[in-house]
């Protein structure tokens, strides 16, 4: 007590001092963007060209000039997206990968991911263009390579043994996955039937990749259902060696469920015969 | 040193001169890493346990749930939640109506931390209740009356994935009925296609050039 109320000017020194290096840190993040050459801008159009962006008018001040200011914004977030593409960036918000930015916290990161994730890519920041490119809007890229650009579990790194890249790598030429093509993203961002303000039928991509991850039987009505049989769906989904291995065979698993409900049936099926009979 | 010597509550006198400096310094020390745990954005200190799967990533956005120290609410998990809760089996359309009243004492089912609290102890899908939750309100129809059902652990219904407590669109008897004896593969494989559609028929000039060069943010 007598060393702390003997120099009260040192113990007001000590607290300003923190106060300054916590603010410090505040600060620190701020970085100005760096420039870019005359050659990445050239290759950056060359993308652009063909892109359906740019054969919609979406030109480069469309997202890189604020619409109101007409400030020039070298590094577009979600936010410039959201202006055209509501439904994606809004689900995209609610899932694992977007959360923290609804949150107004920093872009997540890989890092801080409880399931294993390559070292390389432990600071990339989750936004939109983490996983899509934006410039050559090629969503073939956004539904497999990105994934596999973080995820390296078990699931994710036998994706390319799986009868589903098969039939991905087997098909065609457009620049995003056909109907045919079962990508990471057709289960874990799948597509939704949706019907445009003309009475079009579309589809929209649900970006909350949380949604039909668990409980699983979830994903088996959303997704497994539009190619595989129910019993098929459920046999597979929760037999947690072939999650991992990725579906490479057949399931082999028996889900009691099925010879419930097969019994039921026929104890049902039975009933009515009787019935019957005795009618 | 008379003024020091006189009777003072919050500095004992017998407390030795060393002893208070340590107290001060430990103070000290406490203060500058809750302020360093602001600075840093390093709220997770404040945290009273492991938070849920999925909610750990945010878990140092404490006002994301909480407001002041005031009872979560419902409307903060719809915030997110609402597209999981669309057709809730369990939900305010079934209970608010009276013939359900009784069983809401046993269960709030309609206030969403009665199951789902957060920072404990979490039995899967961010549950904190014993997995035999179900049997506060259906032991004696399924595990008595239920034939089918003899002899199956009261803790099993949700999991072993056989039952879900907010929906059963594609767990329900009559889906599985309905769609039981599929082939693995369905006759017609269908994913929505996407449809997209082009204004242009070429590309037109790029508007912005120069000020990619700046670097101005």
């Amino acid at each position: 007590m007598i060393a702390f109320m003997g120099s009260p000017k040192k113990a007001v020194l000590v607290i300003v001092l923190v106060i300054f290096w916590a603010s410090s840190l505040l600060i620190g993040g701020a970085l100005p963007a760096s420039a870019a050459t005359e050659q990445e801008i050239e290759e950056i159009v060359s993308l652009w060209q063909p892109s359906v962006h740019a054969l919609n008018d979406v030109n480069c001040a469309s997202c890189h000039q604020n619409n109101e200011s007409n400030e020039f914004v070298a590094n577009p977030d979600h936010e410039s997206c959201l202006s055209c593409h509501e439904q994606p960036v809004e689900t995209f918000l609610l899932g694992k990968h977007g959360i923290r930015l609804l949150e107004g916290e920093s872009p997540l990161t890989p890092k801080i991911a409880q399931i294993p994730m390559k070292r390389d890519a432990f600071d990339q920041q989750m936004n939109c263009n983490a996983c899509h490119n934006v410039h050559s809007v090629n969503t073939m890229q956004a539904a497999v390579d990105s994934c596999l650009t973080c995820h390296n579990d078990t699931h994710s790194l036998n994706y390319e043994n799986s009868k589903h890249a098969q039939a991905v790598f087997a098909s065609q030429p457009l620049p995003r996955p056909g109907s045919a093509s079962v990508t990471c993203a057709t289960c874990h961002l799948p597509r939704v039937a949706h019907k445009s303000a003309d009475g079009i039928p579309t589809a929209k991509v649900n970006h909350n990749n949380t949604y039909t991850l668990k409980p699983r039987d979830r994903m088996v009505g959303e997704v497994c259902m539009n190619c595989h049989g129910v019993e098929y769906s459920y046999n597979s989904i929760f037999d947690d060696e072939l999650v991992e291995a990725n579906f490479d065979r057949p399931p082999t698993l028996n889900h009691q469920t099925f010879d419930l409900m097969r019994a039921a049936e026929e104890r049902r099926v039975g009933n009515a015969s009787v019935s019957e009979g005795a009618g | 040193m008379k003024r020091r010597s006189s009777r003072n509550l919050f500095w004992p006198q017998k407390l030795k001169p060393k002893l208070k400096s340590v107290i001060v310094l430990a103070l000290i020390m406490l203060l500058l890493s809750i302020s360093t745990a602001f600075a840093l954005e390093q709220k997770q200190i404040f945290l009273p346990g492991e938070t849920s799967e999925g909610h750990h990533l945010f878990e140092a956005s404490c006002a994301s749930c909480h407001e002041g120290f005031k009872q979560v609410s419902n409307e903060t998990c719809n915030r997110c939640h609402e597209a999981e809760l669309e057709n809730d089996l369990h939900g305010a359309k079934k209970f608010r109506d009276p013939r359900w009243a009784e069983f809401r004492e046993k269960v709030d089912v309609l206030t969403c931390t009665a199951c789902h609290n957060e920072h404990v102890h979490m039995f899967g899908r961010g549950v904190h209740l014993q997995p035999d939750l179900c049997m506060a309100c259906h032991e004696e129809l399924t595990l008595t009356q239920l034939k089918s059902h003899e002899g199956f652990a009261p803790d099993g219904c949700w999991t072993a994935g056989c039952h879900n407590y907010h929906e059963h669109d594609t767990i329900s008897t009559g889906f599985l009925r309905q769609n039981m004896g599929q082939p693995a593969m369905l006759p017609v494989q269908q994913l929505p296609e996407r449809v997209v559609e082009t204004e242009l028929e070429a590309a037109p000039e790029p508007n912005l050039q120069k000020e990619f060069l700046g670097g101005k943010s």
